[in-house]
């Protein structure tokens, strides 16, 4: 018996510590977030939420209305968090060799060195700075990962000088000297692939950001037990799991 | 203004005058809300800013109730832009917004960061529920009202 129970706690055990490492948003020890803004020309916008828990970072990066297409294909924007140095956008003034274009080594005395890579999957060090295949693609797309923040970006978003670029400008909206230019990072491409598009400074939230809206309506009641019932969105979802019979005798205010 | 915590909000636009309760975040990190009876008052979530401090103030409450009564917010889509909104504090004080806009989001797609997100004044946010389903029961939107610390 006693033997059997134990056998049996196992999966019980493993259930639960999928069902604790699923939960959706654990409460973060800090959030930071920015709306990023254009750089360069840009006709794109972004939105940046970074919660920390830990030394785990979860990121929502989302971008839209950027240039779409390079080389037949879709065009790869690198995107990082920048930092240490003065924790902003670089001014048109930036742009020292006077190509109207501020290229990623031009902004960097504003928003300092790649202290991480903002990837769509596996490496997020600088290392991976410059890797086009973990790029975002294309005009819109979403990054949202957890992974763990290395040292420098932690002491960045603490200072204030943590940036999120993202690179990847359309050519045709460059100057002629812009679009005769090389990359000042990899002279292979052009200088629009990897100077920077949008830019926005990461800060601490105001408040302690919550997850999605609220649960501010109370499920219209269609029985007659008025019975006080424990509220909330379990019992939505048990209500559910009972099935039909018990979806259209719902008796309680089940939030929703 | 400093931070002090938040007593009662006065909309008389509307005729919303209700107690507030200070609610926190459940452990998914959604936000707690206020009973479902009819005489829940409404709630200021206690990891925002105090109304009139800097930041988004967020407070909320039932669009209905139990036995499809009334909620506090019933009315709330009603609100006008240019209405007042007065939220009386514990330190005596009371902090006076104006409607800036109001605006539906569905639930499954809540700009978090455009509702809770850092603002360079006070502002203040209130939040209810819109989007009934009738074959579900459920409620699939939020609705929130924008206001700002009138000057
Ligand atoms: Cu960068």
């Amino acid at each position: 018996m006693k033997k059997t129970l134990r056998f049996m706690a196992v999966p019980t055990l493993a259930l639960a510590a999928i069902a604790l490492s699923g939960s959706p948003a654990m409460a973060a020890d800090q959030s930071y977030q920015s709306t990023l803004g254009q750089l360069n020309g840009s006709a794109g916008s972004g939105t940046i939420t970074l919660d920390v828990t830990g030394d785990q970072a979860h990121v929502v990066l989302k971008v839209s209305g950027m240039p779409a297409t390079f080389m037949d294909a879709p065009y790869p924007h690198v995107q990082h968090i920048h930092g240490g140095a003065q924790g902003v956008c670089p001014a048109p003034s930036a742009d020292k060799d006077g190509d109207k274009v501020i290229s990623t080594t031009e902004g960097a005395p504003s928003y300092g060195a790649i202290v991480t890579t903002l990837s769509t999957s596996g490496d997020t060090s600088p290392a991976a700075g410059l890797d086009l295949k973990v790029g975002g693609q294309g005009a819109s797309y979403t990054v949202d990962r957890t992974f763990e923040l290395n040292a420098e970006t932690k002491a960045a978003l603490k200072a204030g000088t943590a940036v999120v670029v993202v690179h990847g400008l359309d050519p045709a909206t460059l100057s002629a000297a812009g679009q005769a230019a090389k990359s000042d990072l990899a002279p292979t491409l052009p200088l629009a692939a990897t100077s920077p598009a949008l830019c926005g400074t990461l800060k601490a939230g105001q408040m302690k950001m919550p997850a999605g809206g609220a649960d501010t309506g109370v499920t219209q009641e269609t029985g007659t037990d008025t019975g006080a019932l424990a509220v909330g969105g379990g019992l939505a979802l048990i209500a559910l799991a009972g099935g039909a019979y018990v979806i259209r005798r719902r008796t309680a205010g089940a939030a929703a | 203004m400093g931070a002090s915590a938040p007593v009662t909000l006065a909309i008389p636009s509307i005729g919303v005058r209700t107690d507030l309760l200070h609610l926190g975040l459940r452990e998914n990190g959604s936000l707690e809300v206020p009973g479902t009876g009819s005489d829940a008052p409404a709630s200021w979530y206690n990891g925002s800013p105090a109304p009139g401090e800097r930041g988004p103030s967020v407070m909320l409450g039932h669009v209905n109730a139990l036995g499809g009564a009334r909620g506090v917010f019933a009315d709330l889509r009603n609100l006008a832009p240019g209405s007042e909104i007065n939220v009386s504090r514990t330190d005596g004080s009371t902090a006076v917004f104006t409607v800036d806009r109001g605006a539906k989001y569905s639930k499954n797609q809540f700009p978090t960061l455009e509702v809770y997100g850092n603002t360079s004044g006070a502002e203040l946010r209130l939040i209810t529920c819109d989007g009934y389903d009738p074959a579900t029961g459920f409620f699939d939107d939020n609705y929130v009202i924008y206001a700002k610390l009138k000057a």
